[in-house]
C-alpha cells in the first residue's frame, strides 16, 4: 500500500532525514515556488530542478525507481491537459505542464519520503498553520489505512454475498458507505472517550523531538537562497 | 488563488474551534479518513468509467460546513502529499475550489430547503458542478488551450458527475438514517440566515461563472489573451503578481513570487496573532495525567 511505503522510506536515517522538519519545509517550498514560475520553453532553469531532485532522492538513500515512480501518479491529469495543448499546438506548454507538476510532486514527495508524519505536522505547526487544521490532519492520517482496510473487506464481504447480482452496484455502494460512515463515527467517539480518559483537554500535546537552532535557521535561509538564486540567475 | 484559500481556511478553522468542541478534532479526522475510504469504493457508471463520492456535501450535512471546510482541506493536502494526487502547485486552487466554494455550494441548497432530501440531491449536484465549472474556468483564465469540443464533452461529463454525487449523497444519508437516526444536522434558523448571506456570494460566483460562460469562448479567448504570462492553475500562488519596476522581465516575475509567498505569509501569520489576542485565554498546556 502507498501510505505503508513511504511510512517506510520516511524512517531512514540519511543527513535528509535527521535535517529539521521545519528547514525541509522552507527548503521545499522555495523549490515549489521557483518550479511555479517556469514559463515557455523547457529551459536551463528546468535541467537544475531536474539534477536537484535526484540529487535530493539519492541523499535520502530511497529506492529511486519506486521514487520516481510515486512521483508519477501526479502525471495522469497534468497528461489529460497536455494531450489538449499539444492538440491545439502549444508543444512548449504541454511540456512545461508535464514538467512542473512531475518536478513539484517529486519535490513534495522527498518532503514526505524523509519526514515521519508526526515530525512534519511539528514542522508545519512551527510556520504557524492553523493548529486545528493540523490536528485534524493527524487524526486522517492516522485513521486512514484502518477505514480503508475496512472499507476493502466490507466491499468484499457484500461481493462474495451478493456476487454479480442484477442490483444496482450503486445502491450496494451507497449501503456500504452508510455502514462504513456509522462506524467511523462511533470509531471517532470511542476515540475521543479514550482520549479523555488519557487527560485530553482540548489540545493534543506539543511534540518537540528536535528544538529548532539557530543553525537550523541560519541552514534554511542559506538553501532557500541559494535555490532562488539560481532560479533569478538561470532563464 | 493561495490568497484567497489560505485566510478563508483559517477563518473556518478558527469558527469551527470555536464552534465545536474539544471532541470534534477526533471525529472531523476520523471522517476525513472514511472520505478517503470511502472514495476506494468506485461502481461502474457508463460504458466502462466508474465514479465514487466526493464527499463535500455529505461533510457539510453531517459536520456543519465550517468543519466540513476543514476536512476537506485537510483531505486534500493529505492527498497532494501522501499519495501525489492532485498536485501539490494546484493545492490553493484545488482547496478553494473543493474545501471552500464545493462545500459552500453542497450546503446551501440543503440549508435553504429546510433539510429536505432534495435539497441534499441538488447540494451534491451544485458542490460537484462549482468545483468542476471553477477548476476548467481557471484552467481556462491560466492559458490552457483546451479545445472547444473538449469543452463541451467536459461540461457534460461534470452535469453527470454532479447528478451521480447528489444521486451516491441522497443515497448514504439514507442508509444512515436508517442505522443511526439524527446524525444528520438539521439547519437551524439562524443557520439559515446566515446562509441566506452566503447565497448572496454563491449568486456571485455562479454570475461569474455564467459571464464566462456566455462569452465563451471570445470571452476566453480576451481572457487567455491578457494572462497568459500570469497565474496558472499549476503555476502558483501569485505567480500573477509582478513587481512593477521589472514588469515583465523574468527575474522580476520570479522575485515577485517569492516575495508575495512571503508577505502572504506574513500577513497571514500576523492576522492570526491579531485574532487571538483578544480572545484572551491563551489554554495552559494540558495538565499532564499522573502516574501513566
Amino acid at each position: 500500500m502507498r501510505q505503508r511505503r513511504i511510512e517506510d522510506w520516511s524512517r531512514g536515517s540519511s543527513q535528509l532525514h535527521r535535517l529539521h522538519p521545519t528547514v525541509k519545509i522552507a527548503v521545499i517550498l522555495t523549490f515549489l515556488i521557483a518550479v511555479s514560475t517556469m514559463r515557455g520553453a523547457v529551459s536551463w532553469f528546468s535541467a537544475v530542478a531536474c539534477v536537484l531532485v535526484l540529487a535530493g532522492a539519492m541523499t535520502a538513500h530511497v529506492p529511486l525507481r519506486a521514487f520516481f515512480t510515486r512521483a508519477a501518479a501526479v502525471l495522469p491529469f497534468a497528461l489529460c491537459f497536455a494531450i489538449l495543448s499539444l492538440v491545439s499546438g502549444e508543444v512548449n506548454g504541454a511540456a512545461m505542464m508535464v514538467l512542473k507538476s512531475y518536478l513539484s510532486a517529486s519535490a513534495a514527495l522527498l518532503l514526505v519520503a524523509t519526514t515521519p508524519m508526526p515530525r512534519l505536522i511539528e514542522g508545519l505547526e512551527l510556520l504557524r498553520l492553523p493548529r486545528f487544521l493540523l490536528q485534524v490532519m493527524q487524526f486522517l492520517y492516522r485513521y486512514l489505512s484502518v477505514l480503508m482496510d475496512e472499507a476493502e473487506a466490507m466491499r468484499i464481504a457484500a461481493q462474495s454475498r451478493a456476487g454479480n447480482l442484477l442490483k444496482p452496484e450503486f445502491r450496494r455502494v451507497a449501503a456500504i458507505a452508510g455502514v462504513l460512515f456509522a462506524r467511523a463515527w462511533s470509531r471517532a467517539e470511542a476515540v475521543h472517550r479514550a482520549m479523555v480518559a488519557r487527560g485530553f483537554a482540548g489540545r493534543l500535546p506539543a511534540n518537540r523531538s528536535a528544538a529548532f537552532r539557530p543553525l537550523d535557521a541560519a541552514l534554511a535561509v542559506l538553501i532557500c537562497a541559494a535555490i532562488a538564486g539560481i532560479r533569478v540567475a538561470l532563464p | 488563488m493561495d490568497v484567497i484559500a489560505l485566510p478563508v481556511v483559517a477563518g473556518m478553522a478558527r469558527r469551527a474551534q470555536r464552534n465545536f468542541q474539544d471532541h470534534k478534532i477526533p471525529l472531523m479526522g476520523v471522517m476525513g479518513a472514511f472520505i478517503f475510504a470511502a472514495q476506494m469504493l468506485s461502481f461502474p457508471v457508463a460504458s466502462g468509467t466508474s465514479s465514487h463520492l466526493v464527499g463535500g456535501t455529505l461533510l457539510a450535512v453531517t459536520l456543519g460546513p465550517a468543519a466540513a471546510s476543514i476536512v476537506m482541506t485537510a483531505i486534500l493536502i493529505t492527498q497532494a502529499l501522501i499519495f501525489q494526487d492532485g498536485g501539490v502547485l494546484a493545492l490553493g486552487a484545488n482547496v478553494f475550489n473543493m474545501a471552500i466554494a464545493g462545500v459552500l455550494a453542497g450546503y446551501v441548497p440543503y440549508a435553504l430547503m429546510r433539510g429536505r432530501r432534495s435539497g441534499i440531491f441538488v447540494g451534491g449536484f451544485l458542490s460537484v458542478a462549482v468545483s468542476a465549472a471553477l477548476a476548467l474556468g481557471e484552467l481556462l483564465v491560466s492559458g490552457v488551450a483546451i479545445p472547444r469540443v473538449a469543452l463541451a464533452i467536459s461540461a457534460g461529463v461534470f452535469v453527470l458527475c454532479g447528478i451521480i454525487e447528489g444521486a451516491i449523497t441522497v443515497a448514504v444519508v439514507g442508509a444512515l438514517e436508517r442505522i443511526q437516526p439524527g446524525i444528520i444536522r438539521k439547519p437551524h434558523a439562524a443557520a439559515r440566515r446566515t446562509t441566506g448571506a452566503v447565497v448572496g456570494v454563491a449568486g456571485l460566483l455562479a454570475g461569474a461563472g455564467a459571464l464566462v460562460a456566455s462569452e465563451w469562448p471570445d470571452g476566453i479567448e480576451n481572457l487567455t489573451g491578457t494572462a497568459t504570462a500570469a497565474k496558472a492553475l499549476f503555476a502558483a500562488p501569485m505567480a500573477d503578481y509582478r513587481l512593477p519596476f521589472a514588469g515583465g522581465i523574468l527575474p522580476g516575475r520570479v522575485m515577485a513570487a517569492f516575495i508575495g509567498v512571503a508577505v502572504v505569509y506574513f500577513v497571514c501569520v500576523a492576522l492570526s496573532r491579531a485574532l487571538r489576542s483578544p480572545g484572551a485565554a491563551v489554554s495552559p498546556e494540558a495538565p499532564k495525567p499522573e502516574g501513566v
